[in-house]
């Protein structure tokens, strides 16, 4: 009788080994998927409540903060003191609606490691310091306040960088939201409303919005241009009333409906101080497709800039469907048909002329440091793609401060700095233009001198609505931003 | 020698229950309170009294047993404490009266031991079958059954309730063991050959015929898919041990599959369990919500748990009773159910060294049927909670919260530890 009840026991023991392969797969394989679905209630339990580091400005301005619930130590709420201002880099972090911006992507810096399993015990005992991390941004209080400022109700986008390095020093997009209000009571219905707002403020225009950028895209021809050795600023172009563009019954016109000076003819130099299309549509034809379209994806079109924040690629048409269709790169060429450019793509392009043809690697973090305020890790600057050369560059910034002190820029003028600037208007079909305005400076920094990039985008038209153009909308804003830069009063 | 080694690791488990119960008060801030101490006396009362008997009257029963079955009760304990502090105190005083009564167990054989149960083989049968009917007496009756999660397993008297069905298994089982002690030989003689398998004259079937009646009115009347698996696989697992003819596990998989089947046809429960099984989050809403939970528990669990009290067990429907276990997964983490497990099948293989280790027939079978109790019922529960099985809505033996699956386990272990007192003897 013994052999059957050893065969049963074997079988039972089976069945428990069975059983052990069982946990194995439900707890450590199948295990993570389990514990991240979105209907395992622990996951956001385990997030409510929990101490988040604080994220602080380059001027030490706290904007996101976990603040301890005075009746119950253990609980933390997360706080937004600034509300909007930051809405667009500091993103949310919110139990309904997860989390966005530099609280998602920096979240495992931002998180408290400190738990009851036996790795965070362990730590602990070593003597890890298992509290939340902090960062600190690269973005200037005063700079983004006054850019928000400067905005103010028009829709539309201000980014500055450091050329040198490749620090953001403001990011605003309007109209924005308060992440504050995505947490605690009313959350829900906070959300459904910035989510049906026609005016999408949930939307980031700086960094996942794309323009066509009319006249600013101008930089890029002429950077084309010079490299390959088309033309220099002194090269004499024909000055016709309108352009006839070969094998199409288009014209291209200029701003002024008319010849771009009073004469025949007219160097490049003055054609782009006056911002002329139908010069720089010839331009583009005798740059061509190859040289032109190389030339916008060394600035960074057709790719992702490689940045922290979510971004959208500026879009260029590749080379080869412009042949046998002038037309369409004349049109190209001055910044319309199908070029789309986000603000952050044209600060790259501003960016590269500003710091001798290198674009640098954009970043909004400086430095993560501990809860003893101790720096962990700091950002260190890396060149992302080499645009132009030197003297390319250096030949495009002096033409665009030209534009500044005597074309189409003079309102972005700031008193003894020298800035260089480039305006655009681009036309929208069955709208007001957006309004652009890129520039920098000083043009040909002291060594020791910090430098500035700036765009500034205003939608369709902004306050002025029709008669909107780059230079009368948004240059003055950039001014403003530049101007508190330098220190100079208003 | 062996009484003393068993108390010293019951002292152990006594101090692993009080330290779940502190490190609960600690991480949930119930405060240090007599809790911890209460619940330290309370295992060193009711196991301490059964060991204390064990030296008494069986002073060379095997020492495994106890300790396995105090350990587990610890950690069920630890779970249940942390769940509903309500419900431990219960659970105390159920611990306490199980240790009283395998103590009177205990007492009853003290002298010629479970030899004596023999012959009362129809008795037994008799009260096996009322006590698992009597969930099925209607509500006007002092005594009556009562429905519990859609199952008709409880039966309720002036305000206390009890499940019949945990103290049916041993009185099946003991019947079993004393009819198979006196017909197996005829048992094993087979007269006609189906499919290559040689089979008895059909009379000798009868306990089959029984196991599968018993199982399917169980089945259809109070809907307990778990006890119904139970009680057929004791029946036939024993058919298979007392004759060792394989024909009587291919005529109960047959069976198994036939009767499985046809549930699966006729009964929307059996349908909606299995359903649940296969695709718990097709309708996770209603029918695949409580394996879903216990999944969502036991992944977050991972290797080491969240921590005793820092998970969120809570969670789970039926944390505290048939899914206790997926309440140790997630706090205890793949290392605590391993610890589980392995201490099922520890007691199992002790249960069965038992069985294999005595002489006399009524006693080798007694112990191996209370074993296959013990161990089936730890399979099917904890094969439901993992998914390897739909889930079959039975208590996990020694940890669920419950008065009656403890007093019945606790006389298990009792008769299981006397028979190995005199496990070599005739």
């Amino acid at each position: 009788m013994n052999p059957p009840i050893r065969r049963l026991a074997l079988l039972m023991f089976i069945s428990f080994a069975l059983l052990v392969a069982a946990a194995t797969y439900q707890q450590l394989i199948a295990g993570p998927d389990y514990r991240d679905d979105p209907r395992n209630l622990r996951v956001a339990a385990a997030r409510l409540g929990r101490e988040r580091g604080t994220i602080i400005t380059r001027d030490g301005a706290v904007v996101a903060e976990s603040i301890q619930d005075p009746d119950d130590p253990t609980v933390f709420r997360r706080s937004y003191p600034y509300g909007k201002l930051y809405a667009h880099v500091v993103g949310y972090d919110s139990l309904l609606f997860g989390t966005t911006g530099l609280e998602a992507s920096r979240s495992e810096d931002l998180t408290s490691e400190r738990d009851a399993t036996i790795s965070g015990v362990l730590s602990a005992l070593f003597g890890d310091d298992l509290r939340p991390k902090g960062l600190r941004l690269t973005i200037d209080n005063n700079l983004q306040q006054i850019a928000a400022a400067a905005l103010g109700e028009q829709r539309g986008a201000v980014i500055a960088i450091d050329p040198a390095t490749g620090a953001i020093l403001a990011l605003v997009s309007t109209p924005s939201f308060d992440p504050n209000t995505l947490i605690g009571p009313g959350a829900a219905s906070a959300g459904q409303a910035l989510d049906d707002d026609a005016a999408t403020p949930l939307l980031n225009r700086a960094t996942s919005q794309s323009y066509p950028p009319g006249s600013v895209f101008k930089i890029i021809t002429l950077a084309a241009a010079l490299q390959n050795g088309v033309a220099n600023p002194a090269t004499i172009f024909d000055d016709p009333t309108a352009l006839d563009l070969p094998g199409s019954t288009a014209v291209i016109r200029n701003f002024s409906r008319n010849r771009c000076t009073a004469g025949e003819s007219v160097s490049l130099e003055d054609a782009f101080i006056r911002s002329c299309n139908t010069i720089f549509a010839q331009l583009g034809i005798d740059v061509g497709p190859d040289a032109l379209i190389g030339q916008a994806e060394d600035f960074g079109f057709n790719q992702d800039i490689p940045f922290e924040l979510q971004t959208l690629a500026s879009a260029v048409p590749p080379a080869n469907t412009f042949e046998f269709n002038d037309a369409a790169l004349a049109q190209t060429a001055i910044g319309q048909r199908d070029v789309q450019a986000t603000p952050l793509q044209m600060l790259m392009a501003v960016a590269a002329i500003a710091n001798g043809g290198e674009i640098m690697v954009p970043y909004v973090v400086e430095e993560v440091f501990t809860a003893e305020a101790d720096v962990v890790s700091r950002t260190e600057p890396r060149v992302w793609l080499e645009a132009v050369g030197r003297p390319t560059a250096d030949t495009v910034a002096a033409l665009m401060e030209r534009v500044v002190t005597s074309g189409t820029g003079r309102r972005a003028a700031v008193p003894n700095i020298r800035i260089a600037g480039k305006t655009g208007t681009a036309e929208v079909p069955g709208s007001s233009p957006h309004a652009w305005f890129l520039g920098f400076g000083p043009v040909a920094p002291n060594p020791g001198e910090n430098q500035i990039a700036i765009v500034v985008l205003v939608e369709s038209g902004g306050d002025i609505g029709e008669s909107a153009t780059g230079g009368a909308l948004a240059a003055p804003i950039a001014q403003q931003v530049l101007a508190a830069f330098f220190g100079i009063p208003e | 020698m062996n009484r003393n080694a068993e108390a010293s690791l019951l002292v152990g488990a006594a101090l692993l229950a009080s330290l779940g119960v502190a490190m609960v008060n600690f991480t949930l801030g119930r405060g240090f309170d007599a809790q911890v101490a209460l619940t330290f006396l309370v295992w060193i009362l009711s196991f301490g009294s059964v060991s204390f008997a064990l030296r008494r009257w069986a002073p060379a029963a095997s020492p495994y047993l106890l300790p396995l079955a105090a350990i587990l009760a610890a950690i069920g304990f630890t779970e249940i404490y942390r769940l509903d502090a309500g419900l431990a105190a219960i659970q105390r005083w159920s611990l306490l009266l199980a240790g009283a009564m395998a103590v009177l167990v205990l007492f009853l054989l003290r002298g010629e031991g479970v030899r004596q149960l023999r012959r009362y083989r129809y008795l037994f049968l008799t009260v096996g079958v009322l006590l698992l009917l009597m969930p099925l007496l209607p509500d006007s009756f002092p005594i009556h059954g009562a429905e519990i999660n859609g199952s008709r397993l409880w039966v309720r008297f002036q305000g206390l309730s009890f499940q019949p069905g945990e103290l049916a298994k041993l009185f099946l089982a003991l019947f079993l063991a004393s009819y198979l002690a006196d017909n197996h030989v005829a048992m094993s003689a087979h007269t006609r050959r189906v499919f290559g398998l040689g089979f008895p004259p059909l009379r000798h079937f009868g306990p089959i015929i029984i196991a599968g009646g018993v199982s399917f009115v169980v089945l259809v009347y109070q809907r307990d898919l778990g006890a119904s698996l139970l009680l057929f696989a004791l029946f036939v697992g024993m058919a298979y041990i007392a004759t060792g003819r394989r024909s009587y596990l291919a005529a109960g998989g047959l069976f198994v599959a036939i009767g499985g089947v046809v549930a699966y046809q006729a009964f929307a429960h059996v349908q909606r369990r299995v359903g649940a099984w296969i695709r718990p989050f097709d309708d996770y809403s209603d029918t695949g919500y409580q394996i879903a939970q216990a999944l969502f528990a036991m992944g977050s669990g991972s290797i080491s748990g969240s921590g005793i009290g820092l998970g969120r067990p809570d969670l789970i429907p039926a944390a505290a009773t048939d899914f206790i276990f997926a309440a140790v997964a997630e706090e205890m983490g793949f290392a605590g159910s391993v610890a589980v497990i392995a201490a099922y099948a520890l007691l199992v293989a002790a249960g069965f060294g038992i069985a294999l280790r005595t002489r006399d027939v009524f006693r080798k079978f007694l112990a191996a049927s209370l074993t296959i109790v013990l161990g089936v019922q730890s399979l099917l529960i904890l094969a439901g909670v993992l998914r390897l099985f739909p889930v079959t809505g039975i208590t996990l033996p020694f940890m669920s919260y419950g008065g009656s699956s403890l007093l019945a386990n606790m006389i298990l272990v009792a008769l299981l530890a006397r028979i190995s007192h005199t496990g070599r003897s005739v």
